[in-house]
């Protein structure tokens, strides 16, 4: 580790001070006579711990989501042998030390506002999750310590010790996926608590109760992948800000490299986000129709509006980016044409998304629109719209990933010279798919609908969602077989030209037939579009790694002959990504309401009411200008004990021939 | 790293937070969600349509999944306006599920029933093509109170229909499902008068008179009555009457019996001598069982005074009753 001994020693303190705190606040809190709330000098209490609480949220995300990154970086540039990811992943963890430091303070600092201004809140928490704070505290010692031995261990576990040194870094991510888990936990228990007696006034359950509460693992997998594509999204615009302050083309080259791998990464990740949001979203309904209805159609419709604004600001963004990024791939000029048809999809998706189902209207705009919805875009604004938008997004954003990966190769190898391997691997991936197909198509034609308070008869409206997903086996079958007849890009069109087709236009325009006369059974519709898509993504992925493994190149990538404007690109997708974060976070919180613990520690403070979208954007923006000050600062802080601009990490010693030959920085 | 360099990155920081920060702004505007702060508190207490209109809106958070007609979007519960089921606002539509209801179960129903049924029973009757899944509006997280809930169906009267607010008549359960059953604030003003033909009437839904005493009148088997203001607080008697078995008075504990033949007879012990115990039970009989014939003797946590008086008094009898227990100091 190249940080200095003050640094190295700051984190250690704060944590111990932050367990402290955490260990001692049951006893204190214990004492009778504790008033419900307190003001923070005269401020408002809430707001006070929102801040706090954000911040921790999103350095606890930064300090969870980079070693993840870190760790795959590692592994990747050790199995192909390219020094540059494993300089890297180096890099990544050399922020670690400051950044853990951060985390720590803020974690503190609100845990003590916490326990200084909701003391009941903090007191009927303790009672639930005490035994789990000695556990957390444990975790954080032991990531910790093995933070230091990863970074300090590096040179010395090079080589033939290099198996080792990635191990340590999968451990460094099992502490820290342990660590989101409890404190997920906490946060989810918030929304749906367990354990509790008739009158749902009192904690009878088990601490393992209260932990596995409805919400617990769907939040979890939601804050996993959205940690890793922030992670993506932050080291992309550090290697941003890197290129436009760089005067050497091989330092613009090295940053513009780095901001194509976070890029990939925060895309890969935004990819899979709406599925795991979906999966979340329904089973936040499923806990509470109360809560469910109130984020969707309630107080957080418009906040969504919001979200899919900031969304689609991510999603364009990308693709903006990587459209940039052709311009420095030889051979992306064959593609450059299907840059504006992409463009036009995403427009049409994201203004299908964005429309509100309705708005407030006086008297004379209801008369001139003829009633309070218009006549057209009225069907936008309901959630089948939103679903076919949603997953038009997700198709157009993958096959721009798909071109810009083809970008640089020739024509693809003939099948039959992938040898065994690649034929394996295939009729693999593809057996499995189908089989997936047919489990989930056949348990939606087998659904009875009277365990969702329908009719027998109502069954016919899952007929077409269920033989579709049988078409789509036949979809994958063709697939295969296409790509035996060496017509593999054949093979890549017509998966997701059918997908398309099936979960877009058909399921999308079937979802507002659904919804009209049978709308408990929306939501399988929902995961059939999203089971196509995803069986699409897929298959797609593995037939083009099969058939265009060992293809010919068309030319040496120009890495660091990018726009500037593509930088700014990785800019506001690290800030939109920062924003969504802070957004996300009040609706979760918001949902509960008037509540702390929701339905059963009710909040009786002045604050009982939902904020505002404008009191929630204010607090959202000043929090996301600290937390991207504190980023900063972390940064500048590792280059200061790095030993100046010029002395980034050493690359590592070479782990045999580097393949540098083809996206080497010149 | 020059300042020039990240001059640029910071001021395009600014602007796109900017940008985010006006468009929330915008957005307040535009929904008109400016005064949640006043809508969380407003119309409290207040049985009026008007009333009724802001709960449905807002803090019974009705209008999230019911839309009436021109206002609001949602559609996952059927549309409360003329653009609903039957093609007729609930007000009217309510008359013809009365009828329903009263085939269905037997039962007299008014179209004011059902509205109450609707919203404190919301299982009891669901809609055609939509799913069981309205809550009940008086348990959490919604919580109304027993004056909110009404405030709503006089607005929901007024939907098609006239208000009526004698008409509504909320059963005791509307309290029982609150955890503050104690709070006897939440009872609307009763008659002693009224409360004290509730309490004596034997072919009344109560007839507590039948086991309790008040003064010279009323019969022995449960505890008597007369003084117990001076001794109780009301909320204790509330829940005495809503959940009789949370606090069973001393002496009224219930037991359970079995004889070798294989009955069963529960009942407060009254008396034993050296042959025979004696227990008295629902009813009043004294029941006299063979010592030797006893296999089982087992002390109950439950009461002898019937459970279901939160299902068959309505929230007006029992505070009629309440009024009437209150004169007796």
């Amino acid at each position: 580790m190249d940080a200095p001994r003050g640094a190295r020693r700051r984190p250690e303190a704060l944590l111990l001070a932050a367990f402290a705190v955490l260990l001692a606040a049951p006893a204190v809190l214990a004492a009778d006579g504790a008033p419900e709330y307190r003001r923070l000098f005269g401020g408002d209490a809430r707001i006070a711990v929102w801040v706090a609480a954000q911040l921790h949220l999103m350095l606890g995300a930064f300090v969870l989501g980079v070693p993840i990154f870190g760790t795959i970086l590692e592994i990747v540039g050790w199995r192909a042998r390219d020094p540059r990811y494993d300089r890297l992943a180096r890099e990544l963890t050399g922020l670690l030390s400051t950044a853990f430091s951060a985390t720590a303070a803020l974690g503190a600092l609100f845990v003590f506002v916490l326990i200084a201004l909701y003391p009941r809140v903090v007191t009927f928490l303790a009672g639930v999750f005490h035994g789990t704070f000695v556990l957390y505290a444990l975790l954080i010692i032991a990531e910790t310590a093995t933070l230091y031995l990863y970074a300090g261990l590096w040179d010395r576990w090079g080589g033939r010790w290099k198996v080792a040194h990635v191990a340590l870094g999968v451990l460094l991510n099992v502490w820290g996926t342990l660590l989101m888990l409890i404190a997920t936990a906490w946060t989810a228990y918030m929304m749906t608590p367990t354990g509790l007696d008739a009158d749902r006034t009192r904690f009878i359950g088990t601490t393992w109760q209260a932990v596995a509460n409805p919400l617990w693992i769907p939040l979890a997998i939601h804050r996993f992948v959205a940690n890793v594509s922030f992670g993506g999204f932050v080291v992309g615009a550090y290697a941003a800000v890197r290129f436009l302050a760089a005067d050497r083309d091989d330092d613009r080259a090295h940053y513009d490299w780095m901001g194509y791998v976070g890029n990939l990464t925060g895309v890969a990740g935004m990819i899979l986000l709406p599925f795991a949001g979906y999966y979340l979203g329904r089973e936040v309904y499923s806990a509470s129709a109360v809560m469910g209805n109130n984020m969707m159609g309630g107080a957080f419709s418009w906040t969504f509006i919001i979200q899919a604004a900031l969304i689609g600001m991510l999603f364009v963004g990308a693709n903006y980016y990587l459209w940039l990024g052709m311009e420095r791939i030889p051979g992306a000029e064959r593609y450059r044409g299907a840059v504006k048809y992409l463009t036009m999809a995403l427009v049409v998706a994201f203004a299908v998304w964005l429309t509100p189902r309705n708005i407030p209207l006086t008297g004379e705009e209801q008369q001139a629109l003829g009633g309070q919805f218009h006549p057209v875009l009225k069907y936008f604004g309901l959630m089948p719209a939103k679903n076919a938008a949603v997953n038009l997004i997700i198709l157009s954003t993958f096959l721009s990933l798909l071109l810009y990966r083809r970008a640089n190769r020739g024509r693809p190898r003939p099948f039959a010279l992938q040898g065994r391997g690649g034929n394996t691997l295939l009729l693999a991936v593809g057996v499995l798919l189908a089989a997936l197909l047919a489990w989930y198509g056949g348990s939606v034609l087998t659904l009875d609908p009277r365990t969702l308070d329908l009719t027998e008869a109502h069954a016919r409206y899952l007929l077409v969602p269920g033989l579709l997903l049988v078409a789509d086996i036949l979809v994958v079958a063709l697939g295969l077989a296409l790509v035996h007849l060496n017509r593999p890009t054949a093979a890549v069109a017509v998966t997701l030209g059918t997908t398309a087709v099936f979960s877009v236009l058909v399921l999308g325009v079937w979802g507002f037939v659904v919804m009209e006369r049978a709308n408990p059974l929306l939501r399988h519709v929902a995961v059939v579009q999203w089971l196509l898509v995803m069986v699409a993504l897929v298959w797609s992925t593995t037939i083009d790694g099969v058939v265009y493994r060992g293809a010919g190149r068309l030319g040496t990538i120009r890495w660091g002959h990018i726009p500037r404007r593509a930088q700014y690109a990785l800019i506001l997708l690290c800030v939109s990504s920062v924003l969504l974060m802070g957004l996300m976070g009040y609706v979760r919180s918001g949902l509960r309401e008037d509540w702390h613990v929701y339905s059963v520690l009710r909040d009786t403070s002045e604050s009982a009411w939902t904020p505002t979208n404008a009191l929630m954007a204010r607090v959202v923006g000043v929090i996301v200008l600290v937390f991207l000050g504190i980023v900063a600062a972390s940064f500048w802080l590792a280059r200061l004990s790095a030993g100046g601009p010029r002395n980034g990490p050493p690359d590592p010693p070479a782990l045999g021939a580097p393949r540098q030959s083809q996206g080497a920085p010149r | 790293m020059t300042m020039r360099a990240i001059t640029g990155p910071a001021l395009f920081t600014l602007l796109v937070v900017g940008v985010f920060v006006g468009f929330g702004e915008v957005v307040t505007r535009i929904s008109g969600e400016s005064d949640r702060a006043r809508r969380a508190t407003a119309a409290s207490g207040e049985v009026t349509p008007d009333a009724g209109e802001a709960i449905f809106f807002g803090r019974g958070k009705c209008g999230t999944c019911h839309s009436v007609s021109g206002r609001g979007s949602a559609v996952r519960g059927p549309d409360q306006g003329e653009r609903g089921p039957l093609g007729v606002a609930i007000g009217k539509r309510a008359e013809a599920r009365a009828q329903e209801r009263a085939r269905t179960t037997g039962r007299p129903f008014t179209a004011t029933d059902y509205l109450v049924e609707s919203l404190v029973e919301p299982g009891a009757y669901v809609v055609d093509g939509f799913k069981n899944e309205m809550p009940n509006p008086l348990r959490p997280p919604i919580s109304l109170s027993p004056d909110d809930v009404r405030a709503v169906i006089l607005y929901l009267q007024t939907l098609g229909g006239v208000a009526d607010a004698d008409a509504i008549r909320l059963p005791a359960s509307a309290l029982a499902v609150r955890s503050e059953l104690k709070d006897t604030a939440l009872l609307p003003g009763g008659d002693p008068g009224r409360g004290r033909k509730v309490f004596f009437d034997e072919s009344g839904s109560a007839a507590c008179g039948k086991c309790h005493r008040v003064k010279d009148a009323g019969g022995t088997v449960g505890p008597e009555l007369t003084g117990i203001a001076g001794t109780r607080d009301m909320g204790f008697i509330v829940e005495s009457i809503l959940s009789p078995a949370t606090v069973i008075a001393s002496g009224y504990e219930t037991v359970l019996v079995e004889t070798r033949a294989g009955q069963i007879v529960t009942g407060i012990p009254r008396g034993e001598d050296p042959d025979h115990l004696v227990l008295v039970d629902a009813q009043g009989r004294p029941q006299r069982v063979r010592k030797a014939d006893i296999k089982r003797r087992a002390p109950q946590t439950t009461s002898l005074m019937p459970e279901n008086f939160r299902d068959i008094l309505t929230v007006g009898e029992v505070a009629d009753l309440l009024a009437y227990l209150a004169t007796l100091k």
